[in-house]
């Protein structure tokens, strides 16, 4: 681990730590410097192994080439559902294909769609809280009932639209799924934002004439930043596993360099005879979002500003 | 012409034949001397009915193999297909067939009854095929009826069946489960939705349907009229059956092991192996008579409207080792285009008619301009060789991993091959509007005609998965409708077969096994000759 | 009190209004011809015409339109293209299966996300916390499919507890609910634990804190009520989530749902039935997040009407 990560934990641990001391539920008779002294450890060892997957997996996204032991599109006829052995260490699929080679290059896929999607439906989805949230009235009215009936479609119904009308692709899928998580972020927004406007230090800017595009972005936007960290932490996962879902029903991508929700979902009926085919990837997902979800917690921490004006 | 009487038609024993095609599995022996324990009980099968809700109990409306295996037990046939692919006797007792073979003259048993407590007689027969014959109610079983011209109750038990042209093919579709006979009462009173409330003579009566998951049938106590190929006559041994739609093959294959259901239809091939080593459960399996899962290059469409350029595209490919890795050895290659057990199976005389040769596959695409380029993709001025497969059944019977196989030994050429996965609206607009460059496909049938209806142009829909238009394979397929002497015929489909083969329009995949998995509690289902289950002779064992 | 429940009705049937055209368009704009899908493959030009005469679809995109609209208003939703059924009574034997199992596993999501949340925010950083942290996280990392092909193998096929199919009896319930909610509740789980921790840090807290008002007394009456804001923001999109859960829980279990059939129709075009399906969904999300919104009211008193 670098330097700089490695004093980003010590510092996060340290808030973390103030922060127990000062406002945490906890019985306040324990002994204040054992604590601090756990929790200035312990907060950097977890940061440090969801760091490291995260990394590897990145690292597997950019340069899968010089990972995988073998070219994840090569089919061995011979060596069709193997289990886990010196040549093929997480065994083979029922094409005969390396299953660890197809998890390195299957993590740009989907790297690319739990990011892109993210992406697409925390910026379009957060600006629409915001606007709803902090103009109110009218315009919230309007917007917030554009979302109902947005949200009020499940979203597998888009997907297969979507589907439908433009092809079953890794960007189509990428825009469905973005598309269709939109709302969620708008509500959380939204919901945030309207919480914020009745606190007192809005209220007060207000008072003294503050621009509202000032208020916006200077005390509005940092304080929604924590829930929105939290839903963009969990909404990789949620991307991920959505375009999961769609190859269940038979609407994934169908490339020869898979993503792991289609991987798992192909070797989801081998588990009684190769369980490995269908584990790794699902372990690879879990990973993925396990490590993506610890790594959210941290920068929460790090980034909310209440930790700060407490002190 | 031949005439069948009932009391000519031995009553066969149908274990032996049933493993003719495949020489694969355990099967129980049924139709030994019936022990008292042979009566009663609701049998709980758990079929594959893929992500379909919709159960369209109309045997006239589905060619859905999935309904088909369900209507055989609420709908009898006029006629039975036997073991040896030719026809005898069942609702119909005996028949004659005029010199120029445009009129078909039917006794039938005047013992039969509809579950509704209507009459089986001639008018019943009439009702169906009129029913059938109207263009107004599109229905699926159109085809199979052919140049029909009308039906005369000539008696009670008597039926003329006219045809505008002489039509081999009817005997044997007559067989099939989408010409079961529907009770004219039930037609007239439910109309369009009388596939949500079945009526039909068969060994069970249809009790209720949950949209998507269940078809519940009770036994029909009155049944007397088993066909020659039944295990015994009489009602069947069963108070009834439940059919449970379970699509996802693992859960199907859990609800078995589990117990929770007495069989399971459509394993998949990973736990047949399983299946056959647990000694609690056993394995029946039988050819289904079918055009086997083929795939079509669109001889319609450049490049593929070139001989060589399909014969380039097959020879890339290796067969054997596509049908070897997916199906794990379950089920057979194919070579012909209809399955080997059907009459004029074409399988035997192709079979190693040919073999995967690359060098020759390369010679013939450098020959034609098509160059390697970019990633090993061969281009042509400027355009990559690229194979758009259509397709839109998802992964049901693992053919989208034969595609995937397909896509691989295609690279080696040369070839890029694209997977254009669509919902069937969109599938059927592409199909018609010529935007594939390869499908795939099987249909059920017991006929060699299966043939005409893809290969030929007239009288093919718009939306066909073949592009054929051969004047010389359409002329065969024209003359095979209405040859009546067997052996010619099956010269002629002999003939359309190879050429399919031999100029690329058509690559048989492989050989359809249709298999159910029972607890050691079943005994006595059977498979037909079609590839369809009987429930007619199960019973379970306390 | 009642202007605003009247303004609420007036907004969900704009919300049902809306979704119930959007995807009329959208499934207008989608390719492919019902009529030829109905007619089949064998049908001649005159019989795909006739049943298109039969379904309506001759008819310009306006009169179509304006036809199902006004037989809606009129409580009609028209006949399956594909079954010639009433659209009503095919969801009507679908309703009940989804309905149950998406409301109890919304239930068991509540009830076990705001326990596990309420449980790892009050032990923080301790083992407890960590143990619910690392276990949501888990469950929530698990494809919905997946988690029910382990709980299959687990419960039916290896203890034989629970049956893996179908659906009528409380058992069948077992193992769909399970999969859904534990999904569910992971999320719900660490929505409420973020929540609470940040409630716990507002100057009011610290204020109670200080009248001496016993700490149970704190968490329970005012911390967990204001925490409930966004998490109860997150309930209303997830009846959201668990319909679309549905439609793979449904045929991972072999039960029946609305899920499968909005699959099927979507498969055929078959219009009638989408939208008899998406007004059961749109119906049954705004009725959910009516509730949701006339609960923050209750919960929290700064929210004005």
């Amino acid at each position: 681990m670098s330097g700089s990560t490695g004093a980003w934990s010590y510092e996060a641990s340290f808030v973390m730590s103030r922060r127990i001391a000062g406002a945490g539920l906890a019985p306040f008779d324990r002994p204040r410097e054992r604590w601090q002294v756990t929790l200035a450890v312990m907060p950097r060892l977890s940061l440090l192994l969801p760091m490291l997957v995260i990394a590897l997996i990145l690292a597997c996204a950019a340069v899968p080439g010089w990972l995988a032991p073998f070219d994840p599109v090569d089919m061995d006829g011979d060596a069709i559902l193997q289990a886990p052995n010196a040549v093929h260490w997480l065994g083979t699929d029922n094409l005969g294909r390396d299953v660890f080679s197809l998890l390195i290059y299957g993590a740009r896929q989907s790297m690319l769609m739990g990011g892109c999607a993210v992406a697409i439906g925390g910026v379009v989805g957060g600006a629409i809280g915001l606007a709803a949230g902090f103009a109110g009235r009218s315009t919230d009215v309007v917007l917030m009932r554009l979302l109902d009936v947005w949200m009020s479609v499940p979203d597998i119904l888009l997907a297969i639209v979507l589907a439908a009308a433009l092809g079953a692709s890794l960007p189509n899928t990428i825009i469905a799924v973005g598309l269709v998580t939109i709302p969620r972020y708008a509500r959380v927004m939204r919901a945030q934002v309207i919480a914020l406007k009745g606190r007192l230090f809005v209220e007060a800017a207000r008072a003294t004439g503050v621009h509202p595009v000032a208020i916006v972005l200077r005390h509005i936007l940092p304080h929604t930043l924590s829930p929105m960290l939290v839903m963009a932490t969990l909404g990789v996962a949620s991307a991920i596993l959505i375009g999961a879902s769609l190859s269940f029903i038979g609407l994934g991508v169908i490339d020869d360099r898979p993503d792991w929700g289609f991987l798992l979902s192909q070797g989801r009926s081998y588990l009684a005879v190769a369980w490995w085919f269908a584990t790794f990837p699902g372990l690879a997902i879990t990973a993925l979002v396990v490590s993506v979800s610890l790594l959210g917690d941290a920068l929460r921490n790090r980034v909310d500003p209440r930790l700060r004006t407490d002190q | 012409m031949p005439i069948f009487e009932t009391n000519v038609a031995t009553r066969r024993q149908f274990a032996g034949l049933l493993l003719a095609g495949a020489g694969l599995g355990a099967l129980p022996a049924p139709g030994r001397a019936a022990p008292a324990s042979r009566h009663g009980g609701e049998l709980q099968f758990a079929l594959d009915g893929a992500a379909v809700v919709k159960f369209v109990l109309d045997p006239h409306n589905s060619g859905f193999a999935p309904h088909n295996r369900v209507f055989r037990s609420i709908f009898d046939s006029l006629v039975v297909l036997l073991p040896d692919q030719s026809v005898g006797p069942w609702l119909a007792r005996s028949w004659e067939i005029n010199p120029e073979q445009t009129s078909y003259t039917f006794k039938l048993r005047t013992d039969v009854v509809f579950h509704d407590g209507t009459r089986f007689d001639a008018a019943a027969v009439k009702a169906n095929l009129d029913r059938i014959k109207n263009p107004m109610n599109a229905l699926v079983a159109l085809p199979d009826i052919g140049p029909y011209a009308g039906a005369d109750v000539l008696a009670d038990d008597t039926v003329r069946i006219t045809l505008s042209e002489p039509f081999a093919p009817l005997l044997r579709n007559l067989s099939k489960t989408t010409l079961g006979i529907v009770s004219p009462t039930a037609l007239a009173r439910y109309g369009d939705t009388v596939g949500q409330n079945p009526v039909g003579t068969g060994p069970f009566r249809f009790v209720s349907l949950a949209q998507g998951t269940e078809i519940r049938l009770a036994k029909n106590p009155d049944y007397q009229w088993a066909p020659p190929t039944a295990s015994h006559a009489g009602p069947a041994y069963l108070d009834g059956i439940v059919f449970k739609n379970v699509p996802e093959e693992s859960t199907r294959v859990a609800a078995l092991q589990s117990r929770q259901v007495h069989a399971a239809d459509s394993i998949p091939p990973q736990n047949v192996t399983a299946i056959k080593a647990d000694p609690g459960l056993r394995l029946l399996q039988k050819e289904l008579l079918n055009n086997n899962y083929t795939l079509y290059p669109n001889a319609a469409k450049a490049p593929w409207d070139d001989e060589e350029i399909r014969l380039a595209f097959r020879l890339s490919l290796d067969v054997d080792a596509i049908v070897r890795i997916i199906y794990l050895g379950t089920l057979p290659r194919a070579w012909a285009p209809l399955s080997p057990s059907m009459f004029g199976s074409g399988d035997r005389q192709l079979a190693g008619s040919w073999k995967p040769d690359y060098k020759r596959a390369a010679e013939i695409l450098e020959r034609k301009g098509w160059i390697a380029g970019n990633g090993g993709v061969r281009e042509k001025d400027g355009k990559r060789l690229s194979v758009s497969f259509i397709d839109t059944q998802g992964n049901r019977e693992k053919r989208l991993d034969v595609i995937q196989l397909v896509r691989r030994q295609l690279a080696r050429s040369g070839f890029e091959l694209t997977i254009d996965s669509q919902p069937a609206g969109t599938y059927v607009q592409k199909l018609s509007r010529n935007e594939f460059d390869l499908s795939g496909a099987s249909q059920f049938a017991p006929d060699p005609d299966v043939l005409r209806r893809l290969h030929a142009p007239e009288g093919r829909d718009k939306s066909s998965v073949s592009k054929v238009a051969d004047p010389e394979i359409s002329q065969w397929l024209k003359d095979g409708t209405r040859e009546g002497e067997a052996e010619r015929r099956t010269e002629l489909y002999a003939k359309v077969q190879r050429k399919l083969v031999e100029k690329s329009y058509a690559i048989p995949i492989y050989v359809l096994l249709y298999n159910i998995a029972t607890t050691d509690a079943v005994s006595g289902i059977n498979i037909d000759t079609h590839g369809f289950p009987h429930f007619h002779g199960a019973w379970l064992s306390t | 009190m009642w202007s605003y429940l009247a303004y609420r009705l007036a907004g969900a049937v704009l919300v049902i209004y809306g979704a119930v055209t959007i995807v009329f368009l959208v499934l207008y704009w989608l390719p492919g011809d019902p009529a030829v899908l109905v007619a089949g493959e064998s049908a001649t030009a005159e019989t795909i015409a006739n049943v298109r005469r039969q379904l309506g679809t001759d008819q310009p995109l306006w009169q179509q339109y304006t036809t199902y609209i006004s037989g809606l208003v009129q409580g009609n939703l028209g006949v399956s293209f594909s079954t010639r059924e009433p659209v009503s009574g095919r969801l009507w034997a679908q309703v009940p299966s989804t309905l149950a199992l998406t409301l109890l596993a919304c239930g068991v999501a509540i009830v076990l996300g705001i326990l596990l949340g309420v449980t790892a925010a009050v032990n923080k950083e301790r083992w407890l916390d960590h143990l619910i942290q690392t276990l949501t996280v888990f469950v929530t990392a698990m494809p919905s499919f997946w988690l029910g092909i382990l709980l299959i193998m687990v419960f039916s096929v290896g203890l034989r507890w629970l049956p893996a199919i179908g659906n009528g009896s409380i058992k069948q319930l077992v193992l769909p609910v399970a999969c859904l909610g534990l999904i569910a509740s992971g999320r719900l789980a660490r929505m409420v634990r973020n929540s609470v921790l940040d409630v716990l840090h507002e100057p009011f807290v610290t204020t109670l804190r200080a009248k001496g008002l016993r700490e149970r007394r704190v968490l329970f009456r005012h911390v967990l009520r204001n925490a409930l804001i966004p998490v109860v923001t997150l309930l209303g999109m997830l009846i959201g989530e668990l319909m679309s859960g549905a439609v793979v829980t449904e045929t991972l279990f072999a039960r029946q749902g609305v899920g499968r059939i909005l699959v099927e129709a979507i498969g055929v075009k078959d219009i009638p039935v989408i939208q008899g399906v998406i007004l059961f969904a749109a119906v049954f999300y705004v009725f959910i997040n009516t509730l949701v919104d006339v609960s923050y009211v209750w919960i929290d008193r700064r929210v004005e009407l």
